[in-house]
């Protein structure tokens, strides 16, 4: 397989941009019909931690591209 | 492919046999926590996020896991682990949407979410499609297990004089009733808590495998430097090759695989519906997902990935035409000693335990709460709203978990025709998942989804399916993003995101048209015949599916693609019509505390009151009986002020020994204060469900 950037970098662009929406539309759809109550602690937490594993598995990712091509 | 046979010794075989056996005792002891069938299949909703994030690693992982990833894992490299890692995307929807509706609801199971949500025949049908699914999940268990288990096998075995030939159904067929048997009369706790066991164990197992393996070429910096850069890349190549690509494994498993796991696996909902609350299911999931999965994935596909690196430093090890799906089983035996490998073996197998025996016992709670008491209810046998006999209910659900143990292995002949189990599975996910996956979405997220758009989804949108399937070039290949096209198993992965389609322009057009279809309906009504035109729309509905379906499976060309497309449209058309015709739908009261839209109130509904949401502390007592058989335990008015409780909120009250988990737990509600700090006066009903210890100490929880 050759080591383009349709091989490397667009299967990530992909899986971010098309999952991405997918979240998004997740967030935006618990925060206008209250089902997550950002007036409550414990929901705050929650929306924190919801983005944060987005960030999370997306720098592994890149992570991982990085250490195959260059490490 | 070269089938390898005998590996592993006397000894191996031993520990595989101690090893099974351990755990159909350890499952076995539990079933004296199923008092009814609310513990059969929900484990009493009692347990705390940790112990099922630990069982559901086991019913994730599973023994399928082992051997597909390490097949891709062998062939493709670290993009085997590319299904683990696509799962959050779906985390807002399942958290804050599908988990409390599904735990404020009370419901049972998916279908009976349906009936609610939208009409008895709309559960009727997700009834047919859930199970399916689930016996569909059950056949690749348990074809996995025999693929991993097949290369420690003689090819032949002598018994009484009598040669048998051993086969791969064969092995299935007795794997079968091993666990069949287990899980008939264990139920739900004894699922979770060989699970936790099991899961453990996969994890030692499979992390073994990988480090002793990298240790075995040479240590780490010699594994790494084996391997050619494109094999460490996390994604396989865009769109190629045909049996594993990025773009198609991002439609097939992160979105159609992912939202099946999470959404329509009633055997991981089941789980969940076990936590003690909603909160400790959505710590449950975030953990799975954040941390095990990641983790998992190194267990399940670390085996190919050693395997790739020893086939490099020494190719006369492993045959250059194996068989992938045994590579697994192949690696262990060659970087494990005798009894070891037994272990390794022993921890898969167990896998096809927990993951078998959870489906196993979500299609019995299906059977039971889906099919057997509407078909009573039809009959007159029963009221709707008669109690359960909890009895009868106990007896189907262990005679209906035999049956589907029986109809998982015929499952499996279906499958067996695929290359690896991965491209079975994918097949498997791409052309179920999408219409339940429509339903489900649609229904709990958009207050306009209305039975029509349902029925047409699961009836117009799997005939649409199905033309995909016979005309593959025609209508997936444009959306195929330039995948290669097999003939044998064309777009297996792709297929995904053309049935994904379908159903979803089904399910929005028919419910965007609600009005118009209403009127069409009102004016059929007024015609004298109209029971003549909606019979005669039925009969065309029928005769349009068969007609696709032996043109599909038959390849009798009854008529051309456009000719068929048309056809198939019509017929999605007269199922919209008839059911707006039929079905009796207020959508008001139907979407109130069942879409993501009215959360505050399911919580309202489940509670019965109004809801006490002020933040208390929880309270450390002991117990005393006290007569009585109302279901409401009594504290202080001090603990009572010190939890932020009102008489008629809910209370989780549990042994303070974390390690159980939550096992010597129960809930109920508070009754009115008494004058005794620290104690809580308890029923006899209590003490039977809590299982409590006498003289332990308990701590309480206000729960809302």
């Amino acid at each position: 397989m050759p080591l383009d950037f349709f091989n490397v970098w667009l299967p990530y662009i992909y899986l971010y941009v098309g999952g991405g929406i997918f979240f998004v539309a997740g967030m935006i759809l618990i925060r206008r019909t209250k089902a997550i109550d950002m007036r409550l602690k414990r929901d705050r937490f929650w929306w924190k931690i919801m983005l944060l594993g987005f960030v999370y598995y997306a720098i592994i990712h890149l992570i991982l591209i990085i250490a195959a091509l260059y490490w | 492919m070269t089938q390898i046979h005998n590996i592993g010794t006397e000894l191996d075989w031993v520990v595989l046999i101690i090893y099974m056996v351990a755990m159909l005792l350890f499952g076995t002891y539990f079933a004296k926590y199923n008092k009814d069938t609310n513990d059969f299949f929900f484990g009493g909703r009692r347990f705390t996020w940790w112990i099922i994030a630990m069982s559901i690693v086991a019913t994730g992982i599973s023994s399928h896991s082992f051997v597909k990833y390490s097949a891709m894992g062998f062939k493709y490299g670290f993009s085997s682990s590319m299904s683990y890692m696509n799962d959050w995307f779906f985390v807002p929807f399942f958290l804050f949407g599908w988990l409390p509706i599904i735990v404020y609801s009370k419901i049972r199971s998916i279908p009976e979410y349906f009936e609610r949500r939208f009409s008895p025949s709309a559960r009727f049908f997700v009834t047919i499609l859930q199970l399916m699914y689930l016996i569909g999940y059950v056949g690749i268990g348990f074809l996995t297990m025999g693929k991993a288990i097949m290369p420690l096998m003689p090819e032949h075995l002598t018994v009484f004089g009598f040669q048998i030939h051993i086969t791969l159904m064969g092995l299935i067929w007795v794997t079968a009733i091993v666990v069949g048997s287990y899980i008939t009369f264990g139920g739900q706790t004894a699922v979770i808590f060989t699970d936790l066991v099991q899961g453990a164990m996969l994890l030692f197992a499979g992390l073994m495998v990988f480090i002793v393996g990298v240790a075995y070429v040479g240590g780490w910096h010699s594994f790494w430097n084996l391997l050619p850069a494109s094999w460490k890349l996390p994604f396989a190549g865009f769109n190629s090759p045909a049996e594993f690509n990025s773009v198609g494994t991002f439609w097939e498993d992160a979105i159609a695989g992912s939202v099946g796991f999470l959404f329509m696996n009633m055997g991981l909902i089941m789980r969940f519906m076990a936590t003690k609350n909603v909160h400790e299911g959505r710590k449950a999931a975030t953990v799975n997902i954040l941390f095990m999965l990641p983790i998992s994935a190194i267990v399940v596909g670390g085996g190919g990935w050693v395997a790739k690196a020893i086939s490099v430093l020494n190719p006369n090890l492993i045959p250059k035409n194996v068989n992938p799906d045994s590579i697994f089983v192949l690696v262990s035996n060659i970087i494990t000693g005798p009894g070891v490998f037994g272990f390794v073996i022993a921890a898969i197998a167990a896998a096809l335990m927990s993951t078998v025996s959870t489906l196993l016992n979500a299609t019995a709670a299906i059977w039971v709460n889906d099919v057997d008491k509407p078909v009573r209810v039809w009959l007159k046998k029963i009221k709707r709203d008669d109690p359960s006999d909890e009895k009868r209910a106990m007896m189907v659900a262990r005679v209906s978990t035999a049956a589907f143990t029986v109809l998982g292995v015929l499952a499996v002949y279906a499958f067996s025709s695929y290359p690896t189990v991965y491209q079975a599975h994918a097949f498997f996910h791409a052309t179920l998942t999408p219409p339940l996956m429509i339903a489900i979405f649609f229904g709990a997220f958009w207050k306009k989804f209305t039975p029509a758009g349902l029925i047409s989804t699961v009836v117009g949108g799997v005939a649409l399916m199905l033309l995909g399937f016979r005309f593959p070039l025609e209508l997936i290949q444009p959306i195929a993003h330039g995948t290669p096209y097999d003939p044998i198993h064309p777009f297996t992965y792709m297929a995904a995101l053309y049935n994904l389609i379908v159903c979803t322009g089904v399910a929005v057009i028919v419910t965007l048209l609600q009005k118009q279809l209403k009127h069409i309906a009102s004016r059929i009504k007024k015609i004298p015949n109209h029971n003549v035109i909606m019979y005669s729309m039925v009969v065309f509905i029928v005769a349009v599916f068969i007609i696709d379906i032996l043109d599909i499976f038959f390849k009798i060309n009854i008529s051309p693609l456009a000719g068929l497309v048309t056809l198939t449209i019509f017929m999605t058309i007269c199922v919209a019509l008839v059911t707006t015709f039929y079905v009796k739908y207020d959508a008001e009261a139907q979407t109130t505390g069942l879409t993501v839209w009215s959360i505050h109130k399911a919580k309202e509904w489940f509670k019965g009151s109004k809801l006490n949401e002020r933040e208390g502390e929880n309270v450390k007592v002991h117990y005393k009986i006290v007569d009585g058989d109302e279901d409401v335990i009594n504290f202080s008015q001090k603990d009572m002020h010190k939890m932020a409780a009102e008489p008629g909120d809910l209370v989780y009250i549990t042994d303070t020994r974390k390690w159980l988990g939550g096992l010597k737990s129960c809930h109920s509600v508070f009754g009115k204060p008494h004058k005794e700090d620290g104690i809580v006066y308890f029923r006899n009903l209590h003490l039977g469900k809590g299982l409590f210890v006498e003289g332990r100490l308990l701590e309480a929880e206000k729960e809302m």
